[in-house]
């Protein structure tokens, strides 16, 4: 190990994980510890008409083959409860676990589950948002109101996982109807994974005389996971407890209790620890991927460019269990959100989220947002073009304005749109498309509203005279912990090299709300000032622990403009993004390396949705089955990225911060699908934006083309920019 | 099988015919990750005979008598490489970055010969004829996604500069 002098600002992880000691849940072995595998439905939907264990049985080494009547557990959810641990009766998307297997080694636990016969009867599929809400579409689930906290009733369609409407529809017609210019197009988004390059993974320890349940899990919630496990498995929740293990990549999808209830119940019924970690394909498949949206924009301006009216309906895709989705109301609550960064006079937003034959859907990144994003920004460019404005000044004339209100209700501290805007504007440096290319730039605008949440955080003496500080909530990778570390140095002036931050397993302190909603670094800020208080003012104590739960004082939000620019070969098609820059409204940076982490790390997931990521979810299978398929940027796929930081703004709490993680992915895809409009005359409304179809809107059908037999010399000039050359 | 692993001997109980990645995790080198298990991802990056390979593709039969180094013996004794990428804050979340790290040593220390395997000069190789080798040619088959790559390219730029 290095024995160099680290400056004070080195992450509190970097060296350990660079060096390879930082500790997996897949780097855990404990004591006679077996290992699992699951068996996965080849049906979309299907009864299960029997399970043939016998020939696994049979393998030597293999201990156990467990289905559904083995386990004795409830259903289980973030809110709504309606995942089996294993498929009961029937199977709901192609994926989904049926049985599993326990051996002595993962291979043979593979080659077990792979013996295990399983036969279906099919039944009819739904396999698209569209198909599963008309009237008498197959049903997902027989009553799905009937599941613990569900959202719906059986007054609504079938199929129904949740409904969210902003507004009045009516009011919102009524403006789009005395609009002088109005946009109507749709915008389509696929299922994503997160890409986070750990798979799923959880090490479970049942001890049954103790009655005592131990599980190392990469879980941004902890807490809120034993919650999950205690009513799943009928335990009390003093019963579980999480050791503290790194995440190997959350961006949402290390939320949901995903491996956690199942590897339980393995360990408890072969009486021994058990292991049960996913193969990456498996993880693509089946785990709580991206909603694919459709998202029908109808928005309208005055002869002066001024919004009236915007009505956004929202077709969502939650696939087969909504159990994943954390939020009360089961929404995606980016979609919500939309056009939050604009003055409109009457908006309505609405957005049904479907049961379907597919994977369930969950969490990821900003959720939502990238989807609704790319839909309303790239409406409005549109709205620009049919105004006669530009799109920098159809986004100026309409930017909500410090003391202004939007269309959501909520009063922001301050609005610093135009600022961001202004900032990028003034910060363009020109890229250089290649000799043949046309060049084209294009922007984008986000806001994200920053909150604070519930941690605790203990400070104990050592005797060496350095302060041990122990965390409730994980760090995902976003440096959180090291956040912790800064304010704390601060406000006690002391040597960071002094404070030692550990995260601790739950049971060790009070409690902890959580990773998500971009809320991490206000809330443990907060924690860590008010920490520091206590300890200068404690008593005698070697040891305090405080609880934060916050609210802000008033509300606050960020905001985000990106710039892109791109090339495009005119006789291909083919896409190049030369330059993205992003302008971040910040209050006081904490950590900056940080932070800029965050920046890079979140444009470079916007580029992944924009023009690469796609799980090919048709027919209710998902075909990018690996990381090959399911592309995720390199190193060598990036542009040059470049950043300006806008400071001074008002943030959440006494260490002034705003929100970041999930304030950066949201407006790329728009950035970029704006600078290929200005660049060839052709919108395209679908991501990831494709050179396939930007060809096919280039050069429809009836026309001569690069590639194309019998090209007239003519072709090769391809149609003028802002031509009629739409996608359909 | 028989190896060097990490500059030590190493004899240990393992088929052919499974992957390296799994043999030298077992051999308590747990530094190298399983991430996408089809050779994409470089989280399993290993340096087999001087060259970085995917261990989770990578053989343990081809891996007889080979000088293997993971992670884990390349950082031991070389402090450079931990603070280029400390002082870069080069990773986030930390499972790519054993492998990134694994790939910087290689971009380093590899040999720049022409035409030989990775040498700058050779057929589609990184830096084009008599380019300086790219960094990211070089590291792009190691995926990192949080931190967008910028940090991990300046540390292994600092690194290679040492060298």
């Amino acid at each position: 190990m290095s024995t160099v002098v680290h400056p004070s600002d080195v992450r509190v992880d970097a060296v350990r994980k660079i060096v390879g000691a930082e500790e997996y849940a897949g780097d855990v072995s404990l004591e006679g510890m077996v290992h699992a595998c699951i068996v996965r439905s080849s049906e979309r939907h299907a009864r299960i008409e029997a399970v043939d264990t016998s020939a696994a049985l049979t393998i030597d080494g293999v201990l156990r083959v467990v289905t559904a009547g083995d386990l004795d557990c409830a259903l289980y959810g973030r809110i709504v409860r309606d995942i089996p641990v294993l498929a009961v009766d029937k199977v709901r998307y192609l994926g989904e676990p049926v049985a599993a297997v326990v051996a002595t080694t993962r291979r043979l636990a593979e080659l077990g589950a792979a013996a295990v016969v399983v036969e279906y009867g099919p039944l009819p599929a739904v396999v698209t948002a569209d198909a599963a809400l008309e009237p008498d579409a197959p049903l997902v689930h027989e009553a799905p109101w009937e599941y613990a906290r569900a959202v719906v009733s059986p007054d609504d369609p079938p199929n129904l996982q949740s409904r969210a409407a902003r507004g009045t529809r009516q009011e919102a017609e009524a403006a789009l109807a005395g609009a002088a210019h109005v946009v109507d197009e749709t915008y389509v988004t696929p299922a994503g994974h997160q890409g986070y390059l750990e798979p799923q993974c959880c090490v479970a320890r049942w001890n049954a005389e103790a009655g005592s349940l131990e599980l190392w899990i990469p879980n941004k919630t902890p807490y809120r996971l034993v919650e999950q496990l205690a009513a799943c498995l009928g335990r009390p929740a003093a019963s579980i407890e999480l050791h503290p293990v790194a995440i190997g990549g959350d961006f949402g999808g290390k939320g949901s209790p995903m491996a956690g209830p199942l590897c339980a119940e393995l360990s408890r019924l072969v009486g021994r620890p058990v292991r049960l970690a996913l193969r990456y394909a498996e993880d693509l498949a089946a785990t709580n991927p991206r909603h694919p949206t459709s998202i029908r924009v109808r928005m309208g301006c005055d002869t002066g460019g001024r919004l009236v009216g915007l009505v956004v309906d929202a077709q969502v895709d939650g696939g087969a269990y909504a159990g994943y989705k954390p939020m009360p109301e089961v929404s995606l609550r980016g979609i919500g959100h939309a056009a939050s960064s604009y003055r409109v006079d009457a908006a309505y937003v609405e957005s049904r989220i479907a049961y379907t034959n597919t994977v369930p859907k969950g969490h990821a990144r900003a959720p939502g947002s990238p989807q609704i994003t790319f839909a309303v920004e790239s409406a409005l460019d549109e709205l620009a073009l049919r105004s006669g404005l530009s799109p920098w000044e159809i986004r100026r004339r309409n930017v909500l304005r410090t003391g202004e209100t939007g269309h959501e209700g909520v009063r922001y501290a301050e609005h610093r749109a135009a600022e961001v805007l202004e900032r990028a504007e003034r910060s363009i440096r020109p890229a250089t498309a290649p000799a043949g290319t046309r060049h084209g730039l294009g922007i984008a605008l986000y806001d994200r509203p920053t909150g604070l949440g519930y941690t605790s955080l203990r400070l104990t003496a050592r005797a060496d005279g350095d302060l041990d500080v122990g965390v409730a909530v994980p760090d995902t990778g976003t440096g959180s912990h090291t956040v912790v570390r800064e304010v704390l140095a601060g406000a006690l002036a002391l040597d960071p090299a002094c404070l030692h931050v550990r995260h601790l397993p739950t049971g060790a302190l009070p409690g902890d709300q959580g990773v998500g909603g971009s809320r991490v670094t206000a809330t443990l800020s907060s924690a860590a000032l008010l920490a520091a208080e206590r300890w200068q003012a404690r008593g005698g104590e070697d040891s305090i622990v405080v609880e934060l739960r916050g609210e802000a004082e008033e509300p606050i939000t960020s905001y985000c403009a990106q710039v892109a620019q791109v090339a495009v070969d005119p006789t291909t098609g083919e896409l190049t993004l030369l330059d993205l820059l992003t302008v971040v409204d910040v209050g006081t940076v904490v950590h900056p390396a940080s932070h800029q982490s965050q920046v890079d790390g979140g444009a470079t997931m916007g580029i992944g949705f924009a023009l690469y990521e796609d799980l090919e979810l048709d027919d209710g299978q998902v075909w990018a089955s690996n990381l090959g398929e399911f592309k995720l940027p390199s190193v060598r796929d990036l542009p040059s990225l470049q950043t300006e930081v806008l400071e001074g703004g008002k943030g959440v709490g006494p260490a002034n911060v705003k929100s970041i993680g999930e304030l950066v992915n949201p407006p790329v895809a728009a950035a970029i699908a704006n600078a290929v409009f200005a660049a060839t005359g052709v919108r395209l409304r679908r991501v990831p934006l494709r050179a396939e179809d930007l060809w096919e809107a280039l050069y429809p059908a009836t026309a001569a083309a690069p590639g194309r037999p019998a090209v007239p010399a003519a072709a090769a000039a391809g149609p003028a920019p802002g031509g009629s050359s739409e996608q359909p | 099988m028989h190896f060097r692993l990490n500059g030590q001997t190493a004899d240990v109980d393992a088929e052919p015919t499974e992957p390296l990645l799994d043999v030298v995790r077992r051999a308590g080198c747990t530094g190298p990750k399983e991430g996408c298990w089809i050779g994409v991802c470089g989280a399993c990056t290993v340096i087999v005979d001087g060259l970085p390979v995917s261990a989770c593709l990578y053989l343990a039969g081809m891996a007889e008598d080979a000088d293997v180094w993971t992670v884990e013996g390349l950082t031991a004794d070389d402090p450079a490489l931990v603070d280029a990428f400390a002082d870069a804050a080069a990773l986030q979340c930390g499972f790519c970055t054993p492998g990134q790290v694994t790939t910087a040593w290689w971009v380093a220390h590899r040999p720049d010969v022409d035409g030989g395997p990775g040498g700058a000069r050779s057929p589609g190789g990184a830096g084009g004829p008599g380019g300086d080798p790219d960094v990211a040619a070089l590291m792009a088959g190691n995926l990192c996604r949080c931190t967008g790559y910028q940090a991990i390219r300046a540390a292994v730029e600092t690194y290679r500069a040492g060298h």
